[in-house]
């Protein structure tokens, strides 16, 4: 695998250029991709700096200035607790980010292994166990799944992130079986097999590394899926527990929007909405810079 | 008859499915499941009063005994009586499907018809203005959760910060005016959640037919375009369309009518699902995911069996 840098990916077209240098050099002349992976990037930026501490640390802050108005002080005002949106709106940059990157990374790997070994296998046991899986989980309604993963882990503040992982990576699998099945029958993994290669290493080493750009832009849908999934489920009663998110500060605002107060719902949609939207972008276009038959 | 063998063929094939999708779901609901038995007796029971609730909610039996009943109540669609309420659960289902499907089928017509169109139109000029305008607003649709599209338009349709025309929540249906009165603004909201992804969708497998050569002929040939996106084109797109639209309904009548009836106040099987997952309701949960998987189920036999029908050239083997 090439690694290619900037300086060097608007070159002229050579002969052989990999899947990677080709994709890069299509990723950095677009222009809306580059755009919405900047917008990603700085909302990155955010979430770091709520981890590392730098902002967004009052969030839970109790002020008597109740549902005010934005000013200099509280920049998107105050919720009905008189705790500051603009606050809850930073730190609640960071509970999408760990969701996100929690899901779509668990979730991909996950995805991964199982579409590999059942492409591997395809027609044989493991893939019929691995199909019959999907199958089941696909059927099941997501939100119930969710409520009964939760119920069955008894408030263990991860349990919505578990029934994510649990559902979103059946798409990953499929997607990676088809890849693999398509793999299988290149030179390269026949060659292996004739050298005597055994076959988790024909799948780890050979198989899994050829499928790194179907498991990039999954993991950047799946990211989308999650945050979204969150919304819903944190105004069902079923998602974030501990801290605040944009999810539960939607679900606050449901109180409020009848009384004519909009802060609260306005910040966290913006938030989430220009996050979801940069993201979908720059899927699209890692997509578009994947695929061969564009140029 | 070669049809009807196909068919039963296939059904076979949907049981372990349906044994998966139960099992899972008995065991994350039931067995690790609230307890409901010290919500159901009284203060300072007696270890015999306990253990009489717990053999009457089945808790007392082994595993597979719980589960084999339940696979029993399945197949004699017999669910028992609701914890909360004491009511039939049989005849909550039928009180209330037919509420989720009243309020979710205009939405889920109207989203796939109006996404078809769309996608046809952007299909035609694609590369164009228009395809592009069409794409860029799909994006855009696909990125507003579904939560703010609810609010927004709550907002917008039926409170006196917009214009106040509809009712905020509720559902009082006795004619059709009062039907359309509480129908819209759930329908608005469906229809906007589901359009951009049903258009990209729709738009991908559109774009891909009208790429075939017999397209290029027909329009070198001068058909007119309505007739040429009609019978050359969506008529050969139909299969991953149908298959779309199909897998969706499982999934829309229950997760897309959870949400709406619960922010709404719409006593469709959505609210009772949500009240059940609250209220930690088994024999309700244990009969709408039970029938959810047969659904799911009979929805892959009827899709593939509609191949069939629509494609003459897909065997039946």
């Amino acid at each position: 695998m090439t690694t290619t840098t900037a300086e060097t990916a608007p070159a002229p077209r050579k002969q052989g250029e990999s899947l990677w240098s080709k994709a890069a050099r299509k990723l950095l002349r677009d222009r809306w991709g580059m755009t919405s992976l900047v917008i990603v990037l700085v909302y990155l930026g955010i979430a770091l700096g709520v981890w590392a501490g730098l902002w967004g640390q009052d969030w839970n802050t109790l002020t008597p200035t109740i549902n005010a108005e934005a000013s200099a002080e509280h920049w998107f005002g105050t919720n009905r607790n008189g705790q500051d949106i603009f606050e809850r709106s930073i730190f609640s940059t960071k509970t999408a980010f760990e969701i996100g990157l929690v899901v779509a990374v668990l979730s991909t790997v996950l995805g991964a292994i199982m579409g590999a070994i059942s492409g591997f296998f395809a027609g044989r046991w493991p893939d019929e166990i691995i199909l019959w899986l999907k199958g089941v989980l696909d059927s099941i309604p997501f939100y119930l799944f969710v409520a009964a993963v939760a119920f069955a882990l008894q408030g263990y503040a991860f349990s919505m992130h578990v029934a994510m992982v649990a559902t979103f990576w059946t798409t990953t699998a499929r997607l990676v079986r088809a890849e693999v099945i398509r793999l299988k029958g290149f030179e390269f993994v026949e060659a292996a097999h004739a050298l005597g290669v055994p076959e988790w290493q024909i799948i780890s080493r050979h198989i899994i590394p050829n499928t790194t750009h179907i498991l990039l832009v999954q993991a950047t849908i799946t990211f989308v899926s999650a945050i979204k999934s969150e919304v819903i489920l944190s105004f069902l009663g079923l998602g974030v527990k501990n801290g605040v998110s944009w999810g539960l500060m939607i679900s606050e605002s449901t109180n409020e929007v009848t009384t004519g107060f909009f802060n609260n719902f306005l910040a966290a949609s913006v938030f989430l909405f220009v996050l979801v939207m940069a993201f979908n972008m720059f899927s699209d276009a890692l997509q578009d810079a994947f695929d061969p038959k564009k140029t | 008859m070669d049809t009807l063998q196909y068919a039963l063929r296939k059904l076979v094939t949907g049981i372990p499915l349906v044994l998966g999708v139960t099992f899972i779901s008995f065991v994350l609901m039931v067995y690790f499941g609230p307890d409901k038995t010290y919500e159901l007796i009284g203060k300072n029971a007696t270890p015999e009063q306990i253990a009489e609730i717990r053999s009457q909610l089945g808790y007392d039996e082994p595993f597979f005994v719980r589960y084999a009943d339940y696979l029993r109540q399945l197949v004699t669609l017999e669910f028992g009586y609701s914890d909360s309420t004491g009511e039939r659960v049989s005849r909550i289902l039928t009180r209330t499907i037919p509420v989720s499907l009243a309020l979710t089928l205009p939405g889920f017509v109207l989203g796939n018809v109006l996404a078809v169109v769309l996608a046809l139109v952007a299909g035609f000029y694609r590369g164009g203005l228009i395809d592009r305008a069409i794409m860029a607003g799909a994006v855009v649709g696909m990125s507003i959760s579904f939560l703010i599209i609810i609010i927004g338009f709550q907002v917008l349709l039926s409170s006196s910060y917009g214009i106040n025309y509809f009712p905020v929540r509720g559902w009082e249906v006795y004619s059709l005016a009062d039907y359309l009165y509480y129908v819209t603004v759930p329908t608005l909201a469906i229809v906007f959640v589901s359009l951009g992804y049903n258009t990209r969708f729709y738009r991908a497998v559109i774009v891909e037919e009208m790429n075939r050569d017999h397209v290029r002929t027909a329009r070198a040939f001068g058909t007119p375009p309505i007739k040429l996106l009609f019978r050359n084109v969506l008529r050969n797109a139909a299969i991953p369309i149908i298959t779309r639209i199909m897998f969706s309904i499982p999934l829309v009548v229950i997760s897309g009518s959870l949400l709406i009836e619960s922010y709404f106040g719409i006593p469709g099987v959505g609210k009772v699902t949500y009240d059940a997952i609250t209220t930690g309701d088994q024999p309700i949960l244990k009969a709408v995911v039970g029938a959810t998987a047969v659904l799911f189920v009979l929805t892959l036999i009827a899709t593939d069996v509609m191949y069939k029908v629509i494609d003459p050239r897909v065997s039946l083997k």
